[in-house]
């Protein structure tokens, strides 16, 4: 806790809470982010689970530039709006769901990887059985609740 | 203003305003649109600009219905939003740019559409999209990020 305290207390933390700027551009770009991510990764999940058959399963790695950035995006803006009021948003039990959710998915995001993206001659080598598919279906649930968690830190405890 | 505070007086903004839950669901709801419609349009332009050049440029115009999903979900979400609370939206300046770049987006978007129809979209399957595409694809990009900048700018304008 000493370290929240301290974290806001920060001149970066003082900046994002208190600068006119700060708070709405961060979460500006969080939103961006946001839709970056959760594009990309959702078009892949969707590929996964049969949408779009004519797009090629290993192209898809193609999506992941985005998908990064997005996430890098977020980490970094996400970070910095934390510092703002880090107390209360630790204590949050939405923005821990949150960042459960986050965790979740990144881990999916891993594991699913693994599975896709081994190709030989640009040509994936592994089929896509009902276990990957879960994974992706899982995926879909785990970020689409974590944008929705976002959403409602300011709203529940 | 008259027009306004009618809407303000309307049932839909009384049960916003007295469900304590409906303001918050109806907000997540537009972020979830939001993702379904910046995340495809990102897509798509991106796709038209040369990014993933892996997946087939048609299969990934055909992500536009997803775009029109969002698109629909966020009218009726933001028309809730703004009956809530259409006294305090209507004369915000950030709003007011926002629905102007939606004009933007929407006349580059009928550009777009037209010149593809003009074209008989050959370039589509030749993935050999002309210099004005990738033009309409940039502004398209521009003007949904100004609408979510906008957007989320309200609430400190």
């Amino acid at each position: 806790m000493a370290f929240l305290e301290w974290l806001q207390g920060t001149w970066v933390g003082v900046l994002v809470a208190e600068s006119l700027w700060g708070y709405p551009l961060l979460e500006t770009i969080h939103t961006i982010g946001m839709a970056m991510l959760v594009g990309a990764l959702g078009l892949i999940n969707l590929r996964v689970l049969g949408y779009k058959p004519d797009l090629p399963l290993v192209g898809t790695r193609d999506l992941l530039p985005l998908a990064w950035t997005g996430f890098t995006l977020n980490a970094i803006s996400g970070s910095l709006l934390f510092t703002s009021d880090a107390v209360y948003f630790f204590e949050s039990y939405t923005f821990r769901i949150k960042i459960g959710l986050i965790i979740l998915g990144g881990i999916n995001a891993a594991l699913l990887g693994r599975r896709i993206f081994r190709e030989a001659a640009g040509v994936s080598v592994v089929a896509v059985d009902a276990g990957t598919k879960m994974i992706a279906a899982s995926s879909l649930v785990f970020w689409i609740a974590a944008v929705c968690a976002g959403r409602l830190i300011a709203y529940l405890p | 203003m008259e027009f306004l505070a009618w809407l303000e007086s309307t049932a839909i903004a009384n049960a916003i305003r007295t469900i304590p839950w409906l303001y918050p669901a109806i907000e997540t709801g537009h972020y979830i649109g939001l993702s379904f419609l910046v995340g495809g349009i990102m897509l798509i332009d991106l796709r038209v600009l040369g990014f993933a050049r892996r997946l087939p440029l048609k299969t990934m115009i055909g992500l536009l219905p997803f775009v029109w999903a969002g698109f629909i979900i966020n009218v009726l979400t933001g028309s809730l939003l703004f009956i809530y609370g259409a006294t305090n939206f209507g004369p915000n300046t950030a709003f007011q740019i926002k629905m102007g770049f939606m004009i933007l987006a929407g006349l580059n978007a009928f550009a777009f559409d037209f010149t593809v129809r003009r074209s008989d979209g050959a370039w589509i399957a030749l993935d050999h999209p002309p210099k004005v595409a990738k033009g309409f694809a940039t502004l398209s990009l521009l003007f949904w990020l100004c609408v979510v900048t906008t957007g989320r700018w309200m609430a400190y304008l």
